[in-house]
């Protein structure tokens, strides 16, 4: 396992998607201690104020910080996609694995309930959730999770489908091993490459969502600071103020570019099936 | 043929079932009365449309026959009547007492939904072919390279920035595009071509934006597809018996690398169809995507579930479409070989 992360880094797919996500990661954490003003701190003696020295990346029409706000909007960004897509990956491995350990009529059932709601547009099913419980970061993270388990299921489904067949598999079930240790002991750590790859991606997606909603308003609310609804303010001052526009975008667009860069990367090097071909 | 049909259909039944009991289930999320919370967010909503939503969804009947009844409204297309537009029907024109016809939300916004996913459809098959050919056959090389890279921003940049940012750019820069709605204001007085044109420019921006990520998507897919089709046998045979080298890769390696492209397309529908969410309110274009966005900030419950219904009926549609498409250009799926 050791031997394959040094080899992940060493593709400059992973290692530049690594890059980018640790200095995020890094920025976020360390917000409080670096962001040179209140993120929520109104100033009106420094409303729309162009990137200076004094504020990097300009004030906000409220004459707040926007470099400030912009690390506390990475802590959310970064909070809502990790834990939406933690909740997506658990529903998806308990389905997948039931799915494809039990097979039969639970299978059957499970995969057509995958089919339902790949059949409802994403974006449609999210709002309408939204439209019932209150905008939050909390009900945000809960509906992501809760409308974006399916591709994790029919991966886990698929991995124990193929090691059900496997010789190491059937010689542990033919010295009894009960159901939990065919599967946790051996199947599920087995399966764990592909689970890693789609998590890294579904991240990548889920800030997307995330910062998509929070510009329409249906996001995070203000006056918490996030990515999306910065850029929500920087369409009304579009034609005065481009930092306001401009940084958040970036900002996501970075983001996602590393976390796609990097599941791609890890994706090469860690599943063989694909190291011939590219 | 017929057979594998008749299949097909049966298996969306249960399909529609599902997306209903998913549907159902949502509209029961709010907490306490649905009436309630959509009067708390919706003054508009009076004690007496309270009462018509509450005979609407029969909620003072149990859960199961709420849902038998709902499922016999909505197979007969009854979405009901709007709160917030004045008691619009949600779905088809009716007749009011006086005999005028008013025109369904959802039979004046599809079509202009439609128009737009057709147009990014378009987009995506005609850029997204090349741009992956090339890719592959200059694998690893400067072009592919080049390609590649647009494929990963494409996939990251967020739709509503791109928008806002061409919108400032091609329209308030530089005045080349128009940037709301999808007529001009003389649109009336112009000639047949001209409202054509008008109509195109106005929509160039949303279904650029529709379609950009869908682009990227396809054209690595079609990549892909095409690199391992390219390692095939019978390609080193055409190139043994001495084939030029663009009837290899056209005529026999992009046919068959492209099949797969139907079924993607199919599965591609829901996220186009959700993601007009984004371009049309940011464009303000009144098809399906603002519409549902304007419900959701107004709470109003019966074009949601209209919308979300529809929405999914179309999808399946698609899909349904798709496979009909796959099984008439490869043989092997309806003789049930594949």
């Amino acid at each position: 396992m050791h031997n394959k992360w040094r080899h992940a880094l060493a593709n400059p797919l992973a290692l530049s998607g690594f890059i980018i996500i640790f200095s995020i990661l890094l920025l976020a954490a360390l917000a409080p201690l670096i962001a040179p003003y209140d993120p929520n701190a109104i100033d009106v003696k420094a409303i729309l104020l162009p990137p200076s020295l004094q504020h990097l990346m300009g004030t906000d029409g409220l004459g707040r910080d926007v470099f400030s706000r912009m690390l506390f909007g990475a802590q959310i960004s970064l909070l809502v996609g990790f834990v939406a897509v933690g909740i997506a990956t658990s529903i998806g491995i308990v389905l997948g694995a039931i799915s494809g350990y039990y097979r039969g009529w639970v299978d059957v059932v499970i995969m057509r309930l995958v089919d339902v709601m790949l059949s409802i547009p994403t974006f449609f099913l999210i709002l309408a959730v939204i439209a019932f419980l209150t905008p939050s970061i909390w009900n945000i993270m809960i509906v992501i999770g809760l409308t974006s388990w399916m591709g994790v299921t029919r991966l886990v489904r698929a991995e124990f489908l193929s090691l059900r067949g496997r010789e190491f598999v059937m010689a542990s079930e033919t010295l009894g091993a009960r159901d939990a240790r065919m599967i946790f002991i051996h199947m599920l750590p087995n399966s764990l490459t592909p689970i890693m790859v789609s998590f890294v991606l579904g991240v990548a997606s889920a800030v997307l969502v995330e910062s998509g909603l929070s510009f329409l308003g249906l996001g995070v609310q203000a006056p918490q600071a996030s990515w999306g609804n910065i850029l929500t303010d920087g369409k009304e001052y579009i034609q005065f103020a481009w930092w306001l526009s401009l940084f958040p975008g970036v900002a996501i667009l970075l983001t996602v570019l590393g976390y796609n860069l990097l599941g791609e990367g890890l994706r090469d090097v860690l599943d063989p099936r694909t190291n011939n071909t590219r | 043929m017929i057979r594998y049909l008749l299949k097909r259909l049966f298996w969306m039944v249960p399909l529609l079932v599902g997306i209903s009991l998913v549907s159902f289930l949502i509209m029961h999320l709010a907490p306490g009365d649905i009436t309630n919370t959509e009067a708390s967010f919706n003054p508009k909503a009076s004690e007496e449309s309270r009462q018509k939503l509450r005979e609407l969804y029969n909620l003072d009947k149990p859960v199961i026959v709420q849902y038998g009844l709902w499922l016999k409204r909505m197979v007969k297309l009854d979405f009901g009547t709007s709160f917030a537009s004045h008691q619009r029907p949600v779905f088809w024109e009716t007749k009011d007492a006086e005999g005028n016809v008013i025109k369904g939300m959802i039979q004046e916004a599809l079509p202009i939904t439609l128009l737009i996913n057709v147009l990014s459809l378009g987009l995506i098959i005609f850029a997204a072919v090349p741009l992956g050919v090339v890719s592959a056959i200059t694998q690893n090389r400067p072009p592919d390279r080049a390609i590649t890279l647009f494929v990963f921003i494409g996939f990251a940049i967020p739709g509503f920035w791109l928008a806002l940012m061409l919108m400032y750019w091609t329209g308030v820069v530089n005045d080349w595009l128009p940037i709301s709605g999808i007529h001009s204001l003389t649109h009336d007085k112009m000639s047949a071509w001209g409202q054509m044109w008008d109509t195109l420019t106005h929509l160039a921006l949303p279904v650029f934006i529709s379609g950009l990520s869908g682009l990227a998507g396809i054209s690595l897919f079609i990549r892909n597809g095409m690199l391992d089709v390219l390692h095939q046998d019978y390609i080193t045979t055409a190139r043994a018996k001495g084939l030029a080298e663009n009837t290899v890769v056209y005529r026999h390696a992009l046919r068959n690398a492209m099949l797969p492209l139907i079924t993607i397309l199919g599965l591609a529908i829901p996220g186009l169809i959700g993601g007009s969410v984004i371009a049309e309110s940011i464009f303000a274009i009144p098809g399906m995507g603002k519409l549902f966005y304007d419900a959701v900030l107004m709470r109003d419950f019966p074009v949601i579930m209209g919308i979300l219904t529809i929405g999914s009926a179309l999808t399946l549609l698609g899909n349904l479409i798709a496979d009909i498409a796959y099984a008439w250009a490869d043989p092997r799926v309806r003789r049930g070989v594949m």
